[in-house]
């Protein structure tokens, strides 16, 4: 490993303007107070309509609006309202407790989608079932918000002729012309403690953007590093002894010495580069987006440094005027399971364009029960948008029709792929950054 | 008892009010106690009627034209001007008392018995078919000696008796005519051919009784003294004596052609066509062919809401009905064509309903009666209609005073009639019931229906649906429905879908059980009306084909001696010994197919071959000729008489037989089902042949035959076990000395020693054949299947796998073990289930022992989930009327003095979980409500979970198996960790002063701001972590469980209101609730 000569030419770090946005997914005086689901699909369907009733006037400009209770048979309207899709195969916690225990195990199938699947659009008025190949059910999951074009059918189905998604949000300020290039590095999935991390690879990965690695052009390059998040999944513990029993001296040990593994490796970064920890579905976390940031008390040595921020999952941030918004990746796994499509930043493109980065939640996306707000509603664009936790790198510039631009990505599982993404701020450029160990150890 | 649909809370109390035009006193009804009842035809009142509706309809003519696009398809001309034969479906048949028809019976005056057949021709047109001629008649056995003119004088006295006893009719002449006729009875053989009878023909069908009655008691005759009468088919009901006499079976398809029926001057019914007809006129058609097929009946279901006051079950004097949700089906179709709901009061649209909102009650009541008249249902079904829907509606009306409502029949005069009835049958018990008449429609209950055809462990529509339809029902509680009613127009929009939803299930029900097919195929192959087969037990169904069979024959059945109650019992059936133990070579199973059906073929057993012990003697009857059954008793051979119950049973597996060829080569689908309930039909008739002859309190019980048919069943168990004993041996030349290790009543368990499948069932194969060939025919032994392994636990008790093929086993085979039983907890359930999974399928004992011991020592560590161990069982009567005290009788007592509100009523079921209380508490003051525990924290006594629930059925399943199962299982370290919940309110906790401990050690902590003590610093990382996945798991928990309701109700926006105490989840996810919020407290206590 390289040695720096430190007294020679001083590399110095870049430094950014940060600012966190997290304040909307932090959860303080809320509490579980008998609240039920409903509040939350009422909320969204209350911010989601507000806007989609002002770009009908646009779209269809000769037609009425309707509630789903005032439709007439054979009458072309738009309503607009949450879609719900109705699964054959979707796993039902009833079958569970009543059915019957059938002699073939049930296999779980990895996609939930069945060519019988069909959807139902709802408003707080009542429900009808939508019929046409214009919607696709695999495209669709529930909770989103849409208008529809269409009429009732004699058999009470709404026929639909066409769709209208909210669309990107509108972006605040154009992705700013920094002069200079300035690095995002977003790593997720180390899973510390689990088989398949390799802590070589992991070293390489905090020596090479600490700037302890590589020769000085390499350096120059870590030095233009100005902030680093990691996007889920940073530690797996055992979770099998956390059954609710005291724990023996060396279980406790066992727990334990993970979270101080990456409670090390975080002050590593820390010391260098200002660091956002997000949790993550494996994480010692809550379940239920937004998951709230991990406790302070895991990471009593890095916690104390000044750089190091944990955050909530979803994360959102600005950083020189850039915004960042991202989750550890849940909200894209559910797509993967009741929806279809070709690749992860797909399902990344169409939350943006729905505006709204959890639909899922509370359906099959486990979430707090919120009464008064829907958190994961997008209000306005970011310019960088990501998901942790994935099976591959992915990258994808979309540009909206009001001059938005956002970069999508997909950041695959470190003790998968072994590999991390590099943000350029200057251009929103981006690129992976794989580390290899050839060698076993 | 009567666990009915929760909604309803199960059985209504109402008190028994006196229901409105109530034209007859209430009767008891003993099974098929038939008694006919002769209902006037009132012209003045028709009139009066008429003009009541006329007024009426004017003002009600918007819902008039509303309704009316839902007619029945108009007539065609060649109907209107009588030029084509009216082929038509009869569902329904009655008869009226009215002014015989001139025209048709030019001879005759007087009050005359019509009978009005109702059904639906191909078109789905309504048919009222009139039917004239026909009288009411019975038998007596002629005296010796008694000639032509002694008739003459004999019909003079009895006339004049008969007048005496019915001295308020007008009747001309009560005795039409008595004629001598050449007929036998049908019991004991008889040498002699025919003998000579009276037929005594009287003017109204209630005079058959009153003549018998006469009869019985002896009439004085001139020259032949006091004689007293034992008469014969004296108490067949009017409508099925004409059926039998016409060849008529229930749900047929009848004709009546052109030029041979007049259509009636002045209709009195609303159906489309009605005319008049001779007896002899009518057509009847044979159900096979293009007759099997069904007619487009229209099917209503609906379900009604009232508005109850708190804690009160609705009564009809006081709550009013709020909502009345309608759907219509034509038979054969897969979506109702009307959908529509009637409420109280705005109600906001609902997609593909029609919604009708009336400002008052008496509107929505007629709106609903003019729904029924306009749309014309062939046959009403829905949830528990018979004793709560249909005597509510017509008790409200009256509460009302809406004189014109309950006219709902297709006679235009006439007014439903309801009257309370209790139905008692050795089958299916005694229950109470309300008879609400609706003249020309068959009522269909599906309630009635599920309690009489299916063992279920709870009846409430909720669990009905659940178990045949796989879907959760969402279950509003009887004191949100008037919050709701009185909100807005939305939430009453809310009540309307969940009314709805009550109105389709039953109809979905039907569909997926093929009720229709079934029920009418019933009908067919046993001859009876349709309604008969709810309303009435299974001995009807035989009387009516033994009758129909006798008539052929000219045979007579006498009436049966009602006091017949205390002729005794008899030996049943036998039961080898079994040696219980688990099996784990394959055990083969010989089944007698129809055993007692086909003894009584084989050795000709019945009424008529049934040789008295004096005839024995007497008679000197050749011995190849007779036969002496096993228990004593005398039958003939067919050779000499040929018995007529054989017949019928030939006849009825003959038909099996063909229906399920037919079933096999049939493609539609439709078609398909007529079958497949038709071949079951006839199984079920076979098979209560046997226990009509036994039946004591029936019509014509013998039990002679019944004590024959199951002696030669018991010597044929023993034959087989010998036989197979003596025969596969190792002398013989066999691998293995064979063991028969069980024997039920019609089939033997065989144990062949080989350890596969494939040589089992060889050997199985051939052990039937050879001893088949012992037996008369048709007797015969099967092989169907092996049990492999086999887990026999004691008689009528085991388990095992089953397989009908060598390669793969087709299901779990259960019998006699706690599997359904409602009254205990679910755990016990899920712990046999599991177990029987874990030793028959997986093979792996100890892996059910470690299961049930982790089970154990979960429930002693209060690590049980509360819905597993709620018991539930149904409030029959108050707490004064039980005289045991039992436990949920108790807790209702005490959750009426909590809240009178919420408290469970009288059918209602109430679940309740016994805690921990002062030693020597009886369990029935242990009882409390589970809502209040998890609420309360009340620590439940796992104790008793263990001894009174779960010991017991776990050491009948691993007794045979393990060694000192008791010690092994339920003693042992598993049993020794116990923890129990410190209830939050209560008892000690008055005097108990809370202070925070800390989460890793449990001292005592003072300052309240930290979370753990000073010795625990450094564990912080992993006791958060503890904390933190216990909110993890909660959150993921109720995520799952709220979204589940939000789809079972069908809504994503609206609260969930169920409180479905049926539900698998309802208390999880109240438990989720709590639980959940205490665990944020705990992981906020680390926001330090």
């Amino acid at each position: 490993m390289a040695v720096m000569e430190e007294e020679q030419s001083d590399i110095e770090r870049k430094q950014s303007l940060y600012n966190s946005m997290d304040e909307e997914f932090k959860i303080q005086k809320e509490m579980y107070r008998g609240q039920q689901y409903s509040q939350i699909y009422f909320a969204r369907l209350h911010l989601m309509r507000t806007l989609l009733y002002s770009l009908v006037p646009t779209w269809k400009p000769h037609l009425p609006v309707c509630t789903v209770l005032g439709l007439e048979g054979d009458k072309e309207c738009v309503i607009v309202g949450t879609l719900y899709k109705h699964m054959k195969l979707k796993p039902c916690v009833l079958d569970e407790y009543s059915k019957e225990r059938s002699v073939t195990p049930l296999v779980q199938p990895h996609n939930f989608v069945h060519s019988d699947d069909y959807l139902i659009l709802e408003d707080e008025s009542g429900r009808v079932k939508l019929s046409g190949t214009t919607l696709s059910p695999s495209f669709y999951v529930t909770g989103i918000v849409v208008a529809l074009h269409g009429k009732e059918t004699g058999a009470g189905d709404f026929l639909v002729e066409d769709v209208l998604e909210a669309g990107l949000p509108p972006q605040l300020d154009p992705p700013n012309k920094l002069g200079e290039d300035k690095y995002v590095v977003f790593v997720s999935g180390l899973n510390l403690g689990s088989s398949s991390s390799n802590p070589l690879q992991v070293q390489l990965l905090v020596d090479h953007i600490t700037g302890h690695l590589g020769d000085e052009k390499e350096q120059n390059n870590a030095a233009q590093i100005v902030q680093v998040v990691i996007a889920g999944d940073s530690v797996e513990i055992p979770r099998e002894l956390l059954n609710g029993q005291n724990l023996a001296p060396k279980d406790q040990s066992r727990l334990s010495e993970p979270i101080k593994e990456v409670d090390i490796l975080l002050t590593q970064i820390a010391a260098s580069i200002p660091l956002d920890i997000m949790p993550g579905p494996n994480d010692p976390s809550n379940f239920a987006m937004p998951q709230q940031p991990l406790h302070r008390c895991l990471f009593p040595s890095s916690a104390s440094y000044n750089t190091f921020k944990s955050c909530t999952n979803p994360h959102s941030f600005e950083l020189d005027g850039v915004r960042f918004l991202g989750t550890s990746g849940q909200n894209i796994h559910d797509f993967e399971k009741y929806s279809e499509g070709s690749e992860e930043v797909e399902f990344l493109e169409r939350t943006l364009k729905w505006r709204h980065i959890a639909p899922t939640a509370p359906n099959t996306l486990g979430c707090y029960p919120f009464t008064d707000r829907d958190p994961f509603f997008v209000e306005s664009c970011p310019h960088v948008y990501f998901a942790g936790n994935q099976n591959k790198f992915g990258t994808r510039l979309i540009t909206g029709s009001d001059g938005q631009v956002v970069r999508l990505i997909s950041i695959p599982r470190f003790s998968k792929t072994g590999t991390a993404v590099m943000l350029n701020m200057r251009n929103l450029e981006c690129h992976a950054l794989s580390f290899g160990t050839e060698f076993s150890l | 008892m009567n666990n009915g649909k929760s909604k309803k809370r199960g059985a209504p109390a109402p008190p028994a009010k006196t229901p409105p035009q109530k034209q007859h006193a209430t009767t008891e009804i003993e099974e098929d106690d038939m008694l006919d009842e002769d209902v006037f035809l009132d012209e003045t009142l028709l009139h009066e009627e008429e003009e009541l509706l006329l007024r009426d309809m004017d003002e009600r003519e918007a819902i008039a034209l509303r309704l009316a696009k839902w007619k029945r398809p108009t007539l065609s001309p060649a109907y209107l001007s009588q030029s084509t034969n009216i082929l038509f479906q009869q569902l329904e048949i009655d008869y009226v008392i009215g002014e015989s028809h001139k025209e048709l019976l030019p001879n005759s005056s007087g009050p005359a018995a019509i009978i009005r057949i109702f059904g639906v021709t191909r078109e789905g047109h309504s048919v009222c078919c009139n039917v004239h001629g026909f009288e009411p008649y019975f038998y007596i056995s002629c005296p010796p000696g008694m000639g032509p003119d002694d008739i003459s004088n004999f019909h003079r006295i009895l006339e004049g008796r008969m007048r005496e006893s019915n001295r308020n009719s007008n009747v001309p002449k009560f005795v039409r005519r008595i004629e001598m006729v050449q007929k036998k009875s049908i019991m004991y053989y008889q040498q002699q051919s025919l003998q000579p009878f009276l037929k005594i023909v009287v003017a109204l069908p209630t005079m058959v009784a009153s003549c018998r009655g006469i009869l019985d008691r002896g009439i004085q005759i001139d020259g032949l003294g006091m004689k007293s009468f034992v008469t014969y088919e004296s108490n067949i009901l009017f409508a099925l004596r004409f059926m039998i006499d016409c060849n008529i079976v229930g749900g047929n398809w009848i004709e009546v052609l052109t030029g041979k029926y007049k259509k009636t001057a002045k209709n009195l019914s609303y159906c489309q066509l009605e005319f008049d007809c001779l007896f002899s006129n009518l057509v009847s058609h044979v159900p096979e062919g293009e007759y099997s097929k069904m007619a487009p009946f229209r099917i209503l279901s609906f379900d009604i809401e009232c508005a109850g006051r708190k804690g009160l079950f609705p009564e009809p004097t006081h709550d009013p009905v709020i909502q009345v949700a309608n759907l219509v089906t034509l038979q054969g179709e897969d979506q109702p064509f009307i959908r529509n709901v009637m409420t109280l009061k705005s109600c906001s649209p609902i997609v593909g309903v029609d919604v009708m909102s009336f400002d008052t009650e008496k509107e929505v009541l007629l709106a609903w009666r003019d729904l029924i008249r306009e749309v014309d249902p062939d046959i009403i079904i829905g949830y528990n209609i018979c004793k709560f829907d249909l005597p509510y509606l017509i008790q409200r009306a009256e509460a009302l005073g809406i004189a014109e409502f309950p006219i709902l029949g297709r006679v235009r005069n006439s007014r439903v009639r309801v009257k309370d009835a209790t139905f008692s049958s050795r089958q299916y018990g005694t229950r109470e019931s309300k008879e609400v008449t609706i003249e020309g429609r068959v009522q269909f209950d599906l309630f009635q229906a599920m309690q009489r055809d299916y063992k279920l462990s709870s009846y409430s529509l909720n669990s009905v649906s659940a178990h045949f339809l796989g879907e959760q029902k969402e279950d509003v509680h009887h004191s949100i429905i008037s919050d709701l009613q009185n909100g807005n127009p939305e939430t009453r929009r809310r009540l309307a879908v969940y009314c709805l939803k009550d109105a389709y299930l039953p109809q979905r029900l039907l569909d997926k059980l093929m009720y229709i097919y079934n029920y009418v195929e019933m009908a067919r192959v046993t001859g009876v009306p349709i309604s008969f087969l709810l309303s009435r037990g299974q001995s009807i169904k035989v009387l009516s084909q033994l009758l129909r069979k006798a008539k052929q024959r000219n045979l007579v059945i006498p009436n049966a001696k009602q006091a017949g109650s205390e002729q005794g019992t008899f030996e049943g059936a036998t039961v080898l010994e079994a040696r219980a133990g688990f099996y784990e070579k394959p055990i083969a199973t010989l089944d007698f197919a129809s055993l007692y059906p086909s003894i009584m073929m084989a050795y000709n057993l019945c009424y008529c071959t049934l040789v008295t012990p004096e005839d024995v003697r007497k008679l000197a009857l050749p011995p190849e000729s007779i036969h002496k059954t096993p228990s004593g008793d005398t039958f003939v051979k067919s050779n000499l008489q040929k018995g007529i119950l054989p017949e019928i049973l030939e006849e009825l597996l003959a038909a099996r037989k063909r229906a399920k060829a037919d079933l096999k080569e049939a493609k539609d689908p439709l078609e398909k089902a007529v079958l497949d309930g038709r071949q079951l039909a006839l199984k079920i008739s076979a098979n209560s042949v046997y226990g009509f002859t036994g039946a004591t309190i029936g019509q014509l019980p013998c039990l002679e035959i019944s004590s024959s048919v199951t002696s030669y069943g018991r010597q044929m168990i023993e034959h087989t076990k010998k036989l197979v004993e003596d025969k596969f041996t190792t002398l013989n030349g066999y691998e293995h000395n064979v063991e028969v290790i069980y024997g039920d009543t019609d089939s033997v368990m065989v144990l062949f020693g080989v350890t596969n499948v494939e040589a089992a069932m060889d050997l199985g194969r051939e052990a039937a054949e050879y001893i088949s060939r012992t037996f008369t025919k048709p007797i015969k032994l099967e092989f169907e299947k092996v049990y492999y392994p086999y887990l026999l636990i004691s008689k009528k008790r085991y388990a095992g796998l089953l397989w009908t093929n060598p390669n793969k086993f087709d299901k779990m085979d259960t019998k006699g073990i706690e599997t359904v039983r409602r009254d205990n907890c679910l755990l016990v359930k899920n712990l046999v289930t599991e177990c029987l999974h874990k030793i028959l399928i997986d093979r792996d004992i100890p892996s059910a022992v470690q299961y049930v011991k982790n089970t154990i020592s979960d429930l002693l560590k209060n690590r049980m989930d509360l819905s597993l161990l709620v018991i539930t069982k149904g409030l029959t009567k108050t707490g004064e009327n039980y005289e045991v005290k039992a436990a949920h009788v108790e807790l209702a007592e005490r959750m009426r003095k909590r809240d009178a509100a919420t408290a469970p009523n009288v059918g209602d079921r109430v679940p309740y979980v016994i805690v921990k209380a002062a030693k020597g508490a009886k369990a029935y003051e242990r009882s409390e409500d589970p809502i209040y525990v998890l609420e309360n924290n009340i620590p439940i006594d796992p104790q008793y979970y263990l001894e009174n629930q779960i010991s017991k059925p776990l050491l009948r399943i691993f007794e045979p198996i393990l060694k000192n199962a008791s010690k092994e299982l339920l003693q042992g370290d598993h049993t020794r960790s116990i923890s129990i919940s410190t209830p939050s309110s209560g008892g000690i906790m008055k005097f108990a002063k809370k202070k925070l401990s800390c989460i890793g050690c449990k001292a005592l902590i003072s300052n309240s701001d930290s979370t753990i003590c000073a010795h625990c610093k450094g564990r912080e990382a992993e006791l958060y972590c503890k904390t933190v996945s216990t909110v993890s798991e909660l959150e993921k928990l109720f995520g799952r469980l709220w979204t589940q309701c939000q789809e079972c109700q069908g809504s994503l926006h609206q609260d969930v209101l169920c409180t479905s105490r049926d539900c698998p989840i309802f208390y999880r996810r109240k438990k989720a609730q709590k639980d959940m919020a205490e665990a944020k407290i705990q992981l906020d206590r680390w926001n330090f």
